[in-house]
């Protein structure tokens, strides 16, 4: 029982029919993010249903993608009756209540704890005016769906930290039961903040006696406008630190890095959707703000030319719903040739990068009467998708890689 | 068995060196069919001219016309393969080995093709990674010859467990090829280009071929084209490609031991060339330009312009700093010609199947990769089998791969093992009375691996 007040248990057939809809909404999360077919795309839409995501994401992006519509329901619900979604559908919810089960001795401590939620979605709001909404990825479906997602491949780096968030929140709520639905969870606070409105009116229709401190206008506004200032400043200075280093190399499709590196869940969708497993989390490449966020690396494969799945799964935006022909205008990066270890440079018969391009950008240029040999990249041509990379056999470090824009 | 082949080896050595000289040259001479030379011919000696009728080309109605006549059959065999490359002289020692009368025509005076001739001596892609380990794909005749090099002091470097594309001084390599082929019992016909195929409706019977002697024929029930070329399949008749390439021109630098390389260096010069089993010397690859080798106005042409932007390469060198010593040791006697026809085999091997590292029923060799970075890539019976035509094969850098699969396929490593796996089905074709293309493939793959080859 979560969440519930005290004075509102569920009962008999109302209880029935919301413990169906939970396990059924559980289910169907598990379904959708483990689909039978591989190549299903399904598993974007958990997290999509996150009003939180939705309107962060939108609000950072400047725009309202089909995946945004998926939160406009749950917004709906939530606007009309207070928490419903944690009441009736969250699945990480349901499983924190199945835990506690467990733990059934233990006093809730929540009541001590400050509502970190509600000014955790106000940080992200003021984050995402300038573009990165900071802590979308605490989204407890996208940690779900993370976790889910994470069990689908093999056992690569992305899919274990985006695996890791669930089993951190359920062990989180062992110790200290309920915290985090009623205090920490954005996506609880942003139902309880779009509820805001309609209840206020309904307690101020019954008498202004029974306006609690939670829902004063002054006390809502004060900590929105202090949370988003907090927010734009958070954003401000992560943008400073990073200065004009060179955003990593993302995924096709990635929105700008700032936006980047806020909009992007650590869902873990895209490392998995990805047939080349070129998607891994980055643990430092971009900085504190980019931590675990998905970077590309062209060890063993590249990005291929037909496909671009990792774009269709992403829930939040980061990464743009391109189509196929789009999706292959998206530049990457820019392929740079090593001419000290290059074989070919040296008088090896290599041309395994100028063979592997698939958009036809690197050929040999000779000199000097055909004895001085390169691989020339046509800047017009790269698409930065790593073919070379990936096939260049020198060790360890490739004679020909691909380096972010603005890096060269 | 390993002192004996060093006692051999030793001998052989020493009989080259010009020590034991008469023993040797008649034992060599002997089973390569050479009439042995006797030592008490004088010299100048009047030998008669051969007489019997000649057949001139004539100058008729304004054209030269070639006038039928009969071609003397110098051998009957029953595996020839018509080209000493690599990919040549490993089908020779594999069909000889697997007990076919094995012969073998070769237009220069060596084996080796462009590994010795052309003066290209690293044997790039040797190995492959599989599982992250390094696993040798070259392996039965080319690797045994490797072995037996690293016997000889200064004939080959990194061929050894754990390195991978050895690098194999040519004299030693000729030397070496000269004692397997020889042991095999192979016959040897040098000096002999295959000039046109003896044709029985779709089937071929032999090649004719020019020579000292003037056109002859050798009649063979199955005939190998390691030509590199693909000189006998396209004078057959086979459907076949022809690609354009870079055409080169190797040399060699001598007393590379002796340049003072931080000056050098100081004066722009980075790299002498690349190692060679002795340190005095290094071979300097060139690419060139892009043509067509089968055009011979091009290869005059180049093999000129080549000649002399070499000689004032080096001479540039020695004007350098720390250069002085150095000199011209060689220009490679063959032209670096890379591809020129390409067989349209029943199965055309593609790059991205290699890259897959697809595998097929039929593989008869596995190639590796430039530098082992990555898997094998198994090659089926199918590169080599002509669509239509029979008891042909093709082995070698003529084989039938798509135009991006080529670069991996005319390395030395696959022709020599796509060579071997050649000689050994024209070996076991013969063997249970079948076309090549009937080969039990099952019987073949036993026979390659009976004979140390690798397939995966
Ligand atoms: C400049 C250059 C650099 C290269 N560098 C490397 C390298 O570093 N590493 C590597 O592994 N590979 C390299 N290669 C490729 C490799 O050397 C060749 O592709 C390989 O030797 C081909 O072997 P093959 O037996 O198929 O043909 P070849 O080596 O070409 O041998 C064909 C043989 O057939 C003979 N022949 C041809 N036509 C006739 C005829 N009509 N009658 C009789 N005999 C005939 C020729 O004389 C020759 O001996 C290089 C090639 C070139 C040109
Ligand atoms: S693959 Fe690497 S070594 Fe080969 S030509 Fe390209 S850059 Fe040079």
């Amino acid at each position: 029982m979560i969440l519930a007040s005290p004075t509102k248990p569920y009962h008999g057939a109302r209880r029935r029919w919301r413990a169906a809809l939970r396990w059924f909404v559980l289910v169907s999360a598990v379904a959708l993010a483990w689909p039978l077919r591989s190549d299903s795309v399904t598993s974007v839409l958990l997290p999509a249903l996150s009003p939180f995501v939705g309107i962060c994401s939108a609000l950072a992006t400047r725009a309202v993608g089909v995946i945004s519509l998926f939160a406009l329901p749950v917004i709906a619900l939530a606007a009309v009756f207070p928490r419903w979604f944690c009441h009736y559908a969250c699945p990480a919810g349901l499983l924190q209540e199945l835990l506690e089960r467990f733990h059934p001795a233990v006093a809730p401590v929540s009541s001590r704890v400050p509502p970190v939620g509600k000014w955790l979605v106000a940080v992200a709001l003021g984050g995402a005016c300038i573009g990165n909404p900071l802590f979308l990825w605490l989204d407890p479906l996208a940690l779900f769906n993370g976790f889910l997602t994470s069990w689908r491949g093999p056992l690569v780096a992305m899919n274990l930290v985006a695996g890791l968030g669930l089993p951190l929140l359920l062990l989180f709520n062992v110790f200290f039961p309920r915290v985090w639905c009623q205090r920490l969870c954005p996506l609880g606070a942003s139902q309880e903040l779009l509820a805001w409105p309609r209840q206020r009116l309904r307690r101020a229709a019954g008498g202004s006696n029974a306006v609690t401190r939670e829902l004063q206008g002054p006390l809502v506004a004060r900590r929105m406008f202090l949370g988003g200032c907090a927010g734009v400043a958070g954003v401000l200075a992560l943008n400073l630190a990073r200065g004009g280093t060179p955003s990593p190399l993302r995924p096709p499709g990635a929105l700008g890095e700032t936006q980047f590196t806020g909009v992007c869940l650590r869902c873990g969708n895209c490392a998995q959707a990805c047939p080349a497993r070129i998607i891994h989390p980055d643990f430092g490449a971009s900085g504190v703000a980019g931590f675990l966020s998905p970077v590309l690396r062209f060890d063993s494969d590249y990005c291929h030319e037909d496909c671009y799945r990792c774009g269709q799964v992403c829930p939040s935006g980061a990464l743009e719903r391109l189509p196929l022909e789009r999706k292959s205008l998206h530049l990457i990066g820019m392929a740079t040739v090593n001419l000290d270890t290059c074989l070919l440079v040296n008088g090896r018969e290599c041309t395994a990068c100028i063979r592997a391009c698939p958009y036809a950008a690197l050929s040999v240029q000779s000199a000097d009467g055909g004895f001085l040999n390169e691989p020339v990249v046509d800047r017009a041509k790269c698409n930065g998708c790593g073919a070379c990379e990936a096939v260049c056999p020198v060790r360890p470090e490739r004679s020909i890689r691909v380096s972010p824009h603005g890096s060269q | 068995m390993e002192t004996r082949l060093s006692r051999r080896d030793l001998l052989r050595l020493l009989s080259a060196a010009g020590l034991g000289a008469a023993f040797s040259r008649h034992a060599v001479a002997d089973e390569v069919g050479i009439a042995p030379v006797a030592a008490t011919v004088p010299e100048n000696k009047l030998i008669p001219t051969p007489d019997g009728p000649r057949y001139p080309a004539q100058w008729i109605g304004g054209k030269v016309i070639q006038p039928e006549r009969p071609l003397t059959v110098v051998n009957e065999t029953d595996v020839l393969v018509v080209g000493g490359g690599p990919a040549g002289f490993a089908a020779v020692v594999a069909s000889a080995r697997a007990g076919a009368k094995t012969t073998l025509v070769e237009r220069y005076g060596y084996f080796g093709g462009q590994w010795t001739g052309g003066l290209v001596l690293l044997v790039i892609s040797s190995h492959a990674r599989e599982n992250g380990q390094l696993v040798k794909v070259l392996r039965g005749i080319g690797d045994e010859l490797l072995e037996r090099l690293t016997r000889i002091d200064g004939a080959v470097v990194n061929q050894a467990p754990g390195k991978f594309n050895p690098t194999s001084d040519p004299e030693a390599t000729k030397f070496m090829m000269d004692e397997m082929i020889r042991e095999a019992g192979v016959k040897v016909f040098l000096h002999c280009w295959v000039a046109d195929v003896v044709m029985d409706g779709p089937v071929i019977r032999g090649v004719v071929f020019e020579s000292k002697a003037g056109r002859q024929a050798i009649l063979a029930k199955i005939v190998v084209d390691a030509t590199g070329d693909g000189d006998v399949f396209a004078a057959a008749g086979a459907e076949h490609e022809r690609r354009l390439h870079a055409i080169g021109l190797v040399h060699r630098v001598g007393n590379a031991d002796r340049a003072d390389r931080t000056r050098l260096a100081e004066a722009g010069v980075k790299s002498l060339g690349s190692v060679e089993p002795l340190s005095s010397v290094k071979w300097v690859n060139l690419r060139g330009p892009s043509t067509d080798c089968l055009d011979v106005g091009e290869l005059t042409r180049l093999e000129m312009e080549h000649r002399r932007a070499i000689w004032n390469r080096v001479q540039q060198l020695r004007k350098k700093p720390g250069g002085e010593e150095l000199f011209l040791l060689q220009t490679a006697p063959q032209l670096g010609v890379r591809m020129s026809r390409l067989l349209t085999g029943t199965h055309q091997l593609t790059y991205a199947e290699a890259r897959e590292g697809k595998k097929f029923a039929d593989t008869i060799a596995v190639g590796g990769a430039q530098n082992g970075q990555h898997r094998g890539w198994p090659i089926p019976y199918g590169v080599m089998l002509p669509k239509k035509l029979d008891n042909l094969l093709a082995a070698g850098r003529c084989v039938c791969v798509d135009e991006k699969l080529i670069e991996d396929s005319r390395l030395i490593a696959s022709c020599l093992t796509t060579g071997h796996a050649a000689g050994a089905a024209a070996a076991l074709a013969i063997q249970t009375g079948c076309r090549p293309r009937e080969v039990e493939i099952a019987r073949l793959q036993k026979l390659l691996l009976s004979q140390g080859a690798y397939l995966g």
